[in-house]
């Protein structure tokens, strides 16, 4: 497998995922108002809709470093121009990378202490199974953005590898979108 | 750690291009790992950062930004334009009056600007641009009316307020009613003057029957926010609950009524509103490692009590409270402002005796008028793009429609009675 095409499956990879878990959010919250509605709450509802709100947020996040859409000021380094540029741009690659190294780390840590307990509502399923979001997403964020860092150091913003239309918007753009 | 120290280091790492939710973590690492606990303490950033991602009420913005999108997908958007077209497009200026009309449907779907200037501006900057309307205009009136989305419910930022502040989203989404439709009420009455003044043409004749027709085929679309706003006001369903519905509501409308959602439609949508969510949801996790820090070395209650020194007057506090939101969203993304600075200030506005959903409104308010501003603006940045012009001179004209939106915020902000009537009415 080529550079491209792994940066491609892996981009894939996120979709896929970030796909199945909005399914998943937008159905689990629909069946509780339904059963809820019908008198017969489910226990698991709030708990496991908030574990998968946490699991989209780091999938996601993922995803969207994978385009660099993360919401930041780019404004200073937009006016730089060559070493300083890369030097600037290479230095706040190193601080976002410390971070999740920090937060694998940390989530690898949790996983252990952990152990044995389960959810409140699924005393079935072990809480490391929910918390395992921390330390895989944080890896599965350190690789898009060292997969995207080629992109912006050539001042490219990163548009989908293959005839794939149906990916998320390139660089920024969900920055622009969020919330606003 | 200093307040100080905290602020340099945080303001050091956005200017070099770390996104604003990684600048937050990382500093809360920092502060952590030099504190009283020192490397022993870092596990717990594991903890947060899990937790902080968890809140059940955050998951309706998943669920309200994927409705907005298939509903962008099916054709509705196209519906709306062609009542508001019927409904108000004979008078002086038609098109723009169009583009602030189908804002306000649209903003009772969507709960994004940006959603909104992307769905309507498409359409209808193309439209201006071919009837002679200048770009520049065109893009101004599209981006400032697109801003009632975060005012008029359902809106994003209000959730996010609502989360962070301890309010109720449900009385948050009743406040905006007023003022939503009031800006957009001032801001049909400034396109109609500059309209005159630039002699923009009107559009077709008035006609009942157009009306009766295009209702008709948008029936649907209308029904959209009665399904969605008709079940969260009367208490029926949860704002969380209420999106979850939009979005069945959306793809039974889309797919079965209309038949114009197909697969790869709903899949681009799911994939963008999948990152916009997490966009959030990182900020959110990331100011709660933070939030945990400043809390324990009380910084909220050190702002609150230092300003309340200097002056207990509730007005002053919220003229204080509006130049210092004012000038955080001209570079603050809404999101991020809110979940930065409102956990700061919320004991300052308790201590005032300010009602929190009187002072959502007014944060919200501040936030889409940091919208319009540059440097930052993000929906004025979507518009421009969309007309593909020149951001100043777009700035030039947006500056009368901005005054309706500082109008509106003098108004919200010294009388609460405008959007808080509705919420004493029906819910206190």
């Amino acid at each position: 497998m080529t550079a491209p095409q792994a940066k491609v499956a892996f981009r894939r990879l996120l979709e896929a995922i970030v796909l199945t878990l909005m399914t998943a959010l937008a159905v689990v919250v629909v069946v509780g108002v339904g059963f809820r509605k019908a008198g017969a709450s489910l226990v698991w509802y709030d708990e496991i809709a908030s574990i998968l709100l946490a699991w989209l947020t780091y999938y996601g996040a993922a995803l969207a470093a994978l385009h660099r859409a993360h919401i930041g000021m780019p404004t200073f380094v937009a006016r730089l121009e060559g070493v300083p540029r890369v030097a600037v741009i290479l230095a706040a690659e190193a601080c976002t990378l410390t971070f999740f190294v920090v937060l694998a780390w940390a989530g690898v840590r949790v996983l252990s202490v952990l152990g044995g307990t389960s959810l409140t509502s699924l005393p079935w399923m072990p809480m490391s199974v929910a918390q395992s979001v921390i330390p895989i997403g944080a890896v599965l964020f350190i690789i898009a953005q060292l997969v995207s860092l080629p992109d912006v150091l050539r001042g490219t913003t990163h548009e989908p590898d293959d005839d794939d239309d149906g990916g998320p918007p390139p660089a920024g753009a969900a920055v622009r979108e969020v919330a606003a | 750690m200093s307040l100080l120290a905290i602020g340099l280091v945080l303001l050091a790492l956005v200017v070099i291009g770390v996104p604003i939710a990684i600048s937050l973590g990382l500093v809360a690492v920092v502060a952590m790992v030099t504190g009283p606990g020192g490397t022993g303490s870092l596990p717990n950033v594991g903890l947060v950062m899990f937790s902080g991602a968890t809140s059940f009420p955050l998951i309706a913005i998943p669920l309200f930004i994927l409705a907005g999108a298939i509903m962008n997908a099916t054709g509705i958007s196209r519906r709306l334009i062609a009542l508001a077209s019927a409904l108000v497009g004979f008078i002086r200026g038609g098109l723009s009056m169009v583009t602030i009309s189908a804002s306000l449907f649209f903003a009772e779907i969507s709960g994004s600007a940006v959603a909104d200037v992307a769905a309507l501006g498409s359409i209808l900057i193309p439209a201006m641009k071919k009837r002679g309307y200048s770009r520049a205009f065109a893009a101004a009136v599209t981006s400032s009316s697109a801003t009632l989305a975060v005012i008029i419910p359902p809106s994003i930022p209000m959730i996010i307020y609502g989360v962070m502040s301890g309010s109720s989203i449900v009385e948050l989404f009743v406040a905006g009613i007023v003022p939503g439709v009031m800006g957009g009420l001032l801001m049909m009455v400034v396109a109609y003057v500059l309209a005159r003044r630039h002699n923009f043409p009107t559009e077709q004749a008035f006609q009942l029957s157009r009306v009766w027709e295009t209702a008709r085929d948008a029936a649907w679309a209308l029904l959209l926010p009665v399904i969605i706003l008709g079940g969260i006001f009367t208490g029926w369903v949860t704002a969380t609950e209420g999106a979850g519905l939009a979005v069945v509501a959306a793809i039974l409308i889309g797919g079965l009524v209309y038949k114009e959602l197909d697969a790869k439609q709903l899949r681009k949508a799911m994939l963008e509103g999948g990152s916009q969510t997490a966009v959030v949801m990182l900020l959110v996790a990331a100011s709660a490692l933070l939030g945990d820090y400043l809390t324990e070395v009380r910084v909220p209650q050190g702002v609150a009590s230092g300003i309340m020194g200097l002056t207990q007057d509730r007005w002053a506090i919220l003229l204080l409270l509006n130049g210092f939101f004012l000038v955080i969203g001209l570079f603050l993304h809404s999101a991020a402002a809110i979940i930065l600075v409102v956990p700061i200030v919320m004991p300052l506005v308790q201590a005032a005796g300010i009602d929190p959903v009187h002072f959502g409104l007014i944060v919200t308010l501040n936030l889409g008028i940091g919208q319009q501003t540059p440097p930052v603006a993000s929906v004025l940045v979507t518009a421009c793009s969309v007309a593909k012009a020149d951001i100043w001179e777009v700035s030039k004209v947006n500056v009368w429609f901005v005054a309706v939106l500082v109008t509106m915020l003098v108004i919200v902000t010294y009388i609460p009675i405008v959007p808080m009537a509705l919420v004493e009415m029906f819910y206190r």
